[in-house]
């Protein structure tokens, strides 16, 4: 063995930004991720060329996958075309010949920060989810070491105390966003800040979610078919929000999650949330024939 | 502004490899087609410094030190490249680091060679199946299955990966595996 048979061939740039080493570890992870569905696993998160907290963990995900064949699709709050995700998406198309995409039913890798788009994800689509805040038991338990032994140990009391707390003084679960839910009957896991709208669509769905919190350090997967139960009561149901009834004041689509828009006199307006699902409901409206994809949602029901 | 890299014949191996890899882990019970034939280009696609590897396969064992990776007895390994159709190869296998609850990530992986489509009919079921998914494999020792389930005491456990040429099947800890 020579020194040059261990090193490799000089390059000016490697293929998709990350060394192969970083994307080995990726992948390594991402094995035992897949494997244990819902289990935070850490890794050694490197540097990219954005900040820590702005999706560095969904973009090495994503890094590791792409391919020049790949088509991907990135989201910021359900939009395109935000500074975030338009910039994500076009760094991601530079360091790796990949396609771009608004449309999710074109799209091979889909890295969203918190929103799962309105059409369904086929299986040969894979949900990169941006995770600010991997633990789900940071509220109840701020160290971390105790945290690990509580998910080794199964031990979720309390979090069902906190949904309780919450009920008897608010009368409601007052969790928004980042609703946990217990995945494969084992781990509790965060599902990122998600709306509660978004995580039924994690329950036995047909694509595969990876999870990845960059700035954290820690990655977590939901297979297909995985039982993603959000944690409740057996006597208060799981609630999303309130937007079957709304309709999106550019596009006129009604039943699905909605952005509020506060207006000028005090009241809301709003519209939908999932940005290129209204695009195609105006391009519709307009006399185009776009390809609308089923959709979780049917007149704000989970079909 | 740079232009864009392309890959090269390495880079696109790995890509595919790994593609392969969690096609068949997140789906239990598929078979998806790796870039080479044999055990290598897994090798190659997830080894690097930070692995300790052990391996009976003698012409992957000659590859691995470029890889980085150490070679170290099977119980200390965190990637396992063997045979498990043996009684001897069983006992190895017993001896492998299922991780533990605190971190279910050190469990092994388990790369073993057997022939996909004959032999032993199994039954699968858990998460990435969406009733049941049946497979037969053969040149997989019978006490394995057992002795799989034995040590994948969920969330600890080992992950197979299970290769025949170019065909791969996975089965993470998460399968429940029954003999049919």
């Amino acid at each position: 063995m020579s020194l040059s048979d261990l090193t490799g061939r000089w390059k000016a740039f490697s293929y998709g930004f990350l060394d192969p080493s970083a994307k080995r570890e990726l992948r390594r992870k991402m094995i035992k991720a897949v494997s244990v569905p819902g289990c935070q696993m850490p890794y050694a998160s490197r540097e990219v060329p954005i900040a820590r907290g702005w999706g560095t963990g969904g973009l090495q995900v994503t890094l590791t996958l792409v391919k020049p064949s790949s088509t991907v699709k990135v989201i910021d709050q359900g939009a395109d075309d935000s500074v975030n995700a338009a910039s994500i998406r076009r760094f991601l198309s530079r360091v790796s010949g990949a396609s771009e995409t608004w449309d999710t039913l074109d799209a091979t890798l889909i890295q969203s920060r918190h929103r799962i788009p309105e059409e369904k994800l086929s299986r040969d689509q894979i949900l990169i989810l941006q995770v600010p805040n991997p633990e789900p038991l940071r509220g109840v338990e701020p160290n971390m070491s105790t945290a690990r032994q509580m998910h080794a140990d199964a031990d979720y009391g309390r979090m069902w105390l906190q949904l309780y707390e919450q009920m008897v003084r608010s009368g409601r679960v007052m969790l928004g966003a980042s609703y946990p839910a217990m995945v494969n009957g084992r781990h509790v896991m965060t599902p990122s800040p998600i709306p509660r709208w978004d995580v039924k669509k994690l329950h036995m769905a047909e694509h595969l979610t990876i999870l990845s919190a960059g700035r954290e350090k820690r990655i977590f997967a939901v297979p297909p078919y995985t039982r993603v139960e959000p944690l409740v009561f057996d006597d208060v149901p799981y609630k999303v929000e309130d937007h079957a009834h709304l309709t999106c004041a550019r596009s006129g689509v009604t039943g699905y999650f909605m952005n509020e828009i506060p207006q000028e006199d005090g009241s809301a307006g709003y519209e939908v949330s999932d940005s290129h699902f209204g695009i195609k409901a105006i391009d519709a409206r307009d006399g185009g024939t776009p390809t609308v994809g089923q959709t979780w949602y049917r007149n704000g029901e989970l079909a | 502004m740079l232009a864009t890299p392309l890959p090269d014949a390495e880079e696109i191996r790995d890509n595919a490899t790994f593609e392969a890899v969690l096609g068949a882990l997140s789906r239990p019970g598929t078979v998806r087609d790796l870039p080479d034939p044999g055990p290598l280009c897994i090798a190659l696609a997830l080894l690097d410094r930070e692995c300790k590897v052990h391996s009976q396969d003698e012409t992957l064992l000659a590859r691995i030190p470029a890889t980085g990776a150490a070679l170290v007895p099977a119980h200390e390994a965190d990637h396992v490249f063997m045979a498990a159709d043996s009684a001897e190869a069983l006992e190895v296998i017993a001896g492998l680091d299922t991780g533990s609850h605190l971190y279910p990530d050190e469990g092994a992986t388990l790369i073993v060679p057997a022939r996909i489509g004959a032999g032993q009919a199994l039954q699968l079921t858990g998460p990435g199946i969406k009733s049941v998914e049946r497979i037969c494999l053969d040149g997989i020792h019978p006490v394995f299955w057992d002795l799989r389930a034995r040590l994948c005491a969920y969330p600890r456990g080992l992950e197979v990966l299970i290769h025949d040429g170019a065909r791969l099947l996975a089965l993470p800890r998460s399968s429940q595996v029954t003999e049919v």
